[in-house]
């Protein structure tokens, strides 16, 4: 079968769409919080979450029982639920008369312990349930059974699922589970970066590609009975592949989008981290080994379409769609037997002769059994949900049960309907009321600011943290500590950048996951013996290459095992000591610089031929065995010029030292091939070079957008710190999780670093001066970086420092730590260390140490969990309040930003990570396994980018059961972001509906907005259904923040 | 007279064909104490008929052979059932029948009835237990088939544990009698006789494993059901606990 380009097109299509609902998976190296349904978010939020339940098998909120004690806590606004209770029922035309159901939804959602108060069942209606009210016989489905059958059926298996599924359902087989098996461990073998001693042979090729070849000859399937050569010598590429088996499977035309859609979200981890690497076009192992959602389909179905074939071979089981829908019409009664069997939902009276039935094959007997078994099913769902509702009706009280009792069985359809459809949207509905409950909070809480006119006063020091809810205790307690004044910005401090460490081999993107990095920045070592290996370093090197290696285990147990123990005991006895004494062996990380200024073409050119040189110098040691002390640089620049075709050979060295012809020709080959001295590479690389560094326009520009989109243009203090942030934890794969997500995932440092340089560049003064931001000549900025595991905060740079600074540092310093250690007393309790630490910073302190070397700890820090709100606009609004480390705080002074441009910039950067980070946690506590990544006690590391649990499964995304729940309950607890913008309402309206994105957000629901209007009054408005209504009466009277508050008052 | 008792033996001591009369016997009483008190009784009564014919080992001994290899394919035909089955019930009678096969084999060796006896209490009180539990799920739940809730452990802490106990217990899990009594009838045969006893351990690990992981995994998916109470399971744990006493006794104690 040959395909059309239109058919590959239509495929190609087919999984284009299906893919969309699909998360992308980013390696958990630069772990993205990410909403599960960001694939949905052109869709109202309810909408979205009841897809992603459809798609994902998936829970879209928690269980009513846990929302009944969040209201038993104060945490659920009654009024607002009542209200949507009085909504839902006013938008019903189905409300049975004489029925009060406002009181029997209250009942239910408050009183009602179980997730569905009346469960529904293939059997009930109206009739049933009002002959089990009065305590009849139900009626047995006898006459039409068969067509009554066949309609059940056909709601249970559509021609959208994949046969698989429908044939384990029927037959009791696990196609479906060995199937994800087999996809595992290809997925497995082709996407590893470097975690297998052995690498899968052909990757380059592609996906589809390299495993076909491997498929052919892999022993594993030809010992499980797989005839994979006959249905790969069918078709070559992946679309025909995908297309040959649709067809083979005799799955329609029409039903081939769903189908696909099924399949590819059956296992959303490993199709999300595909979907990921074709978006990552700078990804390096992409590139290297290409990868698309076609390959990983037609693996899937090739596979499944041979499982399904050694099934029918050896089982007699179905082996397409028509087999199987020929099952369900001319079998009905045998293929509801099954269904019920083997789908665990038949009835625990009947399943051993249900089952006894089945093995007997004896058509009459199936018949009879069938109806026998019907008839049971009707009269035990038809009694179960009379009970139900008798139970409700005698909880509401009153003549709800005599009401219930006289309903006819077309009003008992009607009353079934409204109770199934109230159940489906109850979750919602708690929700907003749980929504309602908090912005009532935030709006008690907030206070007007004490004066409108903008202070003079200068104080000791100014410091500009992450927006991360992680800091608002920092700042908290460093305002509290004395004449600190904080600014929240978001952790990449408005600089995208690509960064290349020192010493690393691949450039890293600091800046939120929606923005690419236009410019690139490096860090040069000032001064380093590049030859130069610390031994330890060395020797670790080896004992990772003996561990890495096949065979040398085998011996290297014997010989060095013994060494690995004393990592095992230190660092299970005494985490902090042993990490001390391992930190003394290695080397220390040099003093570093960053090249953050723009290149110009001369400088380029210097740089590479800078490079170029020192390769041939290398290459002529390496290969002629020539030392440098033989070779001048005259030499030099003429095998450059050589090689690269600027100037004839011989070359001076060649006649030199009489060189042969070929022996010249073979060097300078190799020149441009191992060595990349070639005219292509050298442009090339001339392109990669003018990524680097800033202009000083664009210099001036970010630092002046960094200053302005905070509300400080003026005042400046001595000291401005640029405070990034990072976490520390040992045996952590999800230490990114807890690393800033407005850089993607990494550690801002980099970014605040860049920032300062820039701010601190008398070139950059003067032209902000110019734009009329002043920044007096004494004040410096000062990068440092806020451990959020040990709550440190460690200055760099210091050496740039200049001398009249050092003077202060001592101060700033001791605040610094103060502030760190009462941070530490406010958090460790929280962790369940016991409430003394409260009282104790120093010991405090000291566990949080402890906490980060530790490998057995599953929890080092809370990180992100039980955010809540973004606050955007001033720190007099929030100062003082003790927002209990639930807020992203992002600064933002209307005034300065006439245009809303500023804050167009903080709605597409900063509250977007914000509503990322908020949902990612969101979901993973509301489905801990399908949305979150269940238990991190059974994780192992797959291919080092991502988790399993056990040795083989689907790539757990979203974030472990340790992160979000405490002793089994919700430690995060689950609402949408609460934004609350400070500005005029009107210019809010305005900005957000410049942004369409944003509005999509904002008006879908996936952001709760509050506006705070200072020109209004300061009232809070609310959009809510649609539009914008007025919290009640918001501004408290006028009150000073305080300051210098004592420890307990605080905490 | 002797072939015929001992015919008769085996409708009561199971041993196919005979075993599928005591198993429709049991499976025919109401769930619950009663099928608990028969697996009790009735292997007694095989015993009891057995020793009406002190003799007949010694009278049949040309046909030791074939009967030690047929207890032998008996204990086995019921290991293998086991592995299929899902209602806890039937599992404890399959695994109960195989495990009485043994005494058979025991018995063509010439054991005197007394050890028969311990021999076949070995696996009745277990068996008796988890009966006496599985009736106590199908008054709960309707049946007693455990794979189709799944993590019965969530709710039923306590009866899972007492099922767990007597499924150990009937696997001839060391430290219970019927491994004590598994170990005595070893020695006592010939060593190529042994080479029968390793199939039928990993088969009764098997089917055990099976029944565990329904039991034990999973999240439970059926109605609220409750417990059984604290004094049922205290007497089963001292039930359990003295024919583990019993077996350690039998076997010569710890020592």
């Amino acid at each position: 079968m040959t395909l059309t380009l239109g058919d590959r097109l239509k495929v190609h299509a087919m999984v284009y769409v299906a893919s969309e609902p699909i998360p992308r998976f980013w390696p958990m190296r630069t772990f993205i919080h990410h909403n599960p349904l960001y694939g949905l978010e052109d869709k109202p939020f309810a909408e979205a979450v009841a897809e992603g339940s459809r798609l994902f098998h998936a829970r879209g909120y928690l269980e009513r029982a846990q929302y009944q004690r969040y209201r038993r806590e104060g945490k659920i606004d009654d009024e607002h639920l009542r209200r949507r209770i009085a909504m839902f029922l006013a938008s019903r035309t189905d409300v049975p008369a004489g029925v009060d159901l406002e009181a029997w939804l209250w009942h239910m959602a408050t009183a009602c312990e179980k997730s569905r108060a009346v469960e529904g069942g293939d059997w009930v209606d109206g009739a049933g349930v009002a002959a089990a009210l009065k305590g009849e016989a139900v009626a047995r489905p006898d006459e039409d059974l068969d067509p009554a059958l066949r309609a059940i059926l056909a709601r249970h298996y559509s021609s959208e699922s994949p046969v698989y599924r429908h044939v384990d359902a029927l037959f009791g087989t696990t196609i479906g589970a060995t199937l994800d098996d087999l996809v595992t461990k290809s997925c497995l073998d082709f996407f590893d970066e470097g975690q297998s001693a052995w690498q899968a042979p052909g990757r380059e090729a592609g996906f589809f590609p390299a495993w076909k070849d491997l498929a052919r000859r892999n022993v594993r399937f030809l010992l499980r009975g797989l005839h994979l050569r006959q249905v790969l010598a069918e078709e070559e590429t992946a679309e025909g592949m995908i297309a040959y088996v649709l067809r083979r499977l005799g799955v329609p035309e029409e039903a081939w989008q769903g189908y696909i859609t099924h399949e590819l979200t059956r296992m959303h981890g490993w199709a999300g981290f595909i979907r990921y690497r074709m978006s990552a076009k700078h990804y390096y192992w992409a590139q290297r080994y290409p990868a698309g959602l076609v390959d990983f389909l037609a693996v899937r179905m090739v596979l499944g379409f041979a499982l399904l074939q050694e099934g029918s071979r050896h089982h007699g089981t179905p082996a397409s769609a028509s087999e199987v829908a020929s099952l369900l019409d001319r079998e009905p009664r045998q293929a509801y037997l099954r269904h019920e069997l083997y789908g665990g939902t038949v009835l625990p009276a009947w399943a051993h002769k249900v089952d006894d039935t089945l093995a007997r094959t004896r058509p009459a007997q199936v018949a009879r059994m069938a109806a026998d078994y019907a008839a049971a099913r009707a009269q035990w769902e038809n009694r179960r949900t009379a009970a139900s509702l008798r139970a409700l009706a005698q909880g509401v009280g009153r003549s709800a049960e005599a009401a219930l009792e006289s309903l006819e069985p077309a009003r008992l359809d009607d009353l079934l309907a409204v109770v199934r459809d109230w159940e489906d949207a109850e979750g919602f509905m708690w929700l907003q009321a749980m929504e309602s409950h908090y912005m009532n909070e935030l709006v008690a809480k907030i206070h007007r600011p004490a004066t409108e006119a903008r202070s003079d006063r200068r104080p000791f020091a100014q410091a500009l943290f992450c927006i991360d809810v992680r800091s608002e205790l920092m700042r908290r307690h460093l305002e509290a500590l004395g004449d600190y004044q904080t600014f929240g910005i978001a952790g990449f401090f408005g600089i995208p950048l690509g960064y290349l460490e020192f010493g690393k081999g691949s450039e890293a993107h600091l800046c939120p996951a929606v923005q690419t990095p236009k410019n690139l920045v490096l860090e040069i070592p000032a001064g380093l013996d590049l030859e130069e290996e610390p031994l330890y370093d060395a020797l670790q090197h080896v004992l990772h290459e003996l561990k890495a290696s096949v065979l040398s285990p085998f011996v290297a147990v014997e010989a060095v095992g013994l060494l690995f123990s004393l990592g095992l005991v230190g660092r299970t006895l005494a985490p902090l000591g042993y990490h001390r004494w391992r930190r003394r062996l290695h080397a220390d990380k040099p003093v570093t610089r960053l090249l953050l200024d723009k290149l110009n073409p001369e400088q380029a050119d210097s740089i590479i031929r800078a490079v170029q040189r020192a390769m041939i110098v290398r290459a002529l040691a390496r290969e002629l065995r020539i030392p440098r002390d033989k070779v001048t640089d005259d030499d030099v620049r003429n095998l450059r010029e050589v090689a690269l075709g600027h100037e004839k050979g011989p070359s001076m060295l060649a006649r030199r030292l009489g060189m042969t012809d070929a022996a010249e020709r073979d060097f300078l080959e190799k020149l441009r091939g191992v060595y990349r001295i070639d005219r292509a590479v050298t442009s090339l690389q001339m392109g990669r070079l003018g990524r680097i560094g800033f202009s000083i326009e664009e210099q001036v520009r970010y630092v002046t957008q960094a200053l302005l989109s905070i509300g400080l243009d003026r005042n400046f203090s001595r000291f401005v710190l640029l405070v990034a942030h990072m976490s520390q934890s040992e045996n952590n794969p999800y230490e990114s999780a807890l690393d800033c997500g407005a850089c993607g995932g990494g550690k801002g440092l980099p970014n605040a670093r860049a920032l300062a340089t820039m701010a601190n560049k008398s070139e950059v003064r003067r032209r902000l001066r110019e734009r009329g931001i002043v920044i007096p000549e004494d004040t410096w900025f000062l990068p440092a970086i806020h451990n959020t595991t040990t709550d440190v905060i460690e200055l760099h740079d210091l050496d740039l420092v200049p001398a009249r600074h050092l003077l202060y540092l001592e101060r700033l310093r001791s605040g610094l730590n103060a502030a760190s250690r009462r941070s530490a007393a406010e958090r460790m309790p929280q962790l369940g260390t016991g409430s003394r630490l409260a009282a104790d910073p120093l010991a405090a302190a000291a566990l949080a140490q402890r906490q980060a070397h530790d490998w057995s700890q599953v929890r080092p820090e809370w990180g992100l969990s039980r955010n809540v709100y973004a606050i955007v606009g001033r720190r007099s609004l929030t100062e003082g309040v003790n927002l209990e480390g639930r807020s992203f705080l992002q600064s933002y002074d209307y005034r300065l930003d006439p245009r809303g441009r500023l804050l167009e910039n903080i709605l597409t950067g900063p509250l977007v990570v914000g509503e990322w980070i908020n949902l990612e946690h969101y979901f993973s506590v509301v489905d801990t396994e399908s949305y979150g990544s269940g238990s991190k006690v059974y994780h192992n590391v797959a291919g080092r980018f991502a988790v399993m649990t056990g040795n083989q499964s689907d790539l757990r995304t979203g974030l472990p059961t340790q992160t979000v729940l405490k002793d089994g309950r919700p430690y995060h607890e689950p609402v949408r972001l609460i934004a609350l913008v400070e500005a005029p309402l009107e210019f809010a309206q305005r900005t957000v509906g410049r942004i369409a994105k944003v509005q999509a957000l904002v008006a879908g629901g996936w952001v709760r907005l509050l506006v705070l209007d200072p020109e209004d009054d300061y009232r809070v408005h609310v959009l809510e259904d649609g539009a914008f209504t007025v919290r009640p009466r918001s501004a408290r009277s006028v009150q000073a923040p305080p300051s210098n508050q004592p420890l307990e008052a605080s905490s | 007279m002797g072939i015929a008792l001992v015919v008769l033996a085996t409708l009561f001591v199971p041993l196919f064909p005979g075993s599928w009369v005591f198993n429709r016997l049991v499976a025919g009483l109401p769930a619950g104490l009663a099928q608990g008190l028969a697996v009790l009784v009735l292997p007694q009564l095989g015993l009891e008929v057995l020793h009406l014919t002190p003799q007949a080992p010694l009278e049949l001994a040309a046909w030791r052979p074939w009967g030690m290899g047929w207890a032998a394919v008996s204990a086995l035909l019921y290991a293998v059932r086991a592995l299929s089955a899902r209602d806890v019930g039937i599992w404890s009678r399959l695994m109960l029948s195989s495990g009485l096969g043994l005494v058979w084999f025991v018995w063509w060796t010439g054991a005197p009835t007394e050890v028969l006896r311990i021999f076949a209490l070995s696996w009745s009180v277990p068996a008796a237990v988890a009966l006496f539990l599985a009736g106590a799920l199908v008054d709960r739940m309707g049946g007693a088939c455990v794979g189709l809730q799944g993590g019965l452990v969530e709710v039923m802490p306590r009866a899972t544990t007492g099922l767990v106990l007597a499924g150990l217990a009937l696997t001839a899990t060391p430290m219970f009698p019927a491994f004590f009594s598994l170990w005595r009838g070893l020695v006592a045969v010939a060593p190529a006789w042994a080479m029968m006893w390793l199939p039928l351990i990993f088969l009764w690990g098997w089917a055990a494993g099976r029944l565990f992981q329904d039991l034990l995994f999973g999240d439970y998916r059926g109605e609220s059901v409750t417990d059984v109470g604290v004094a049922t399971i205290a007497a089963i744990g001292l039930l359990l606990a003295g024919s583990l006493a019993l077996g350690l006794g039998a076997s010569g104690g710890l020592s």
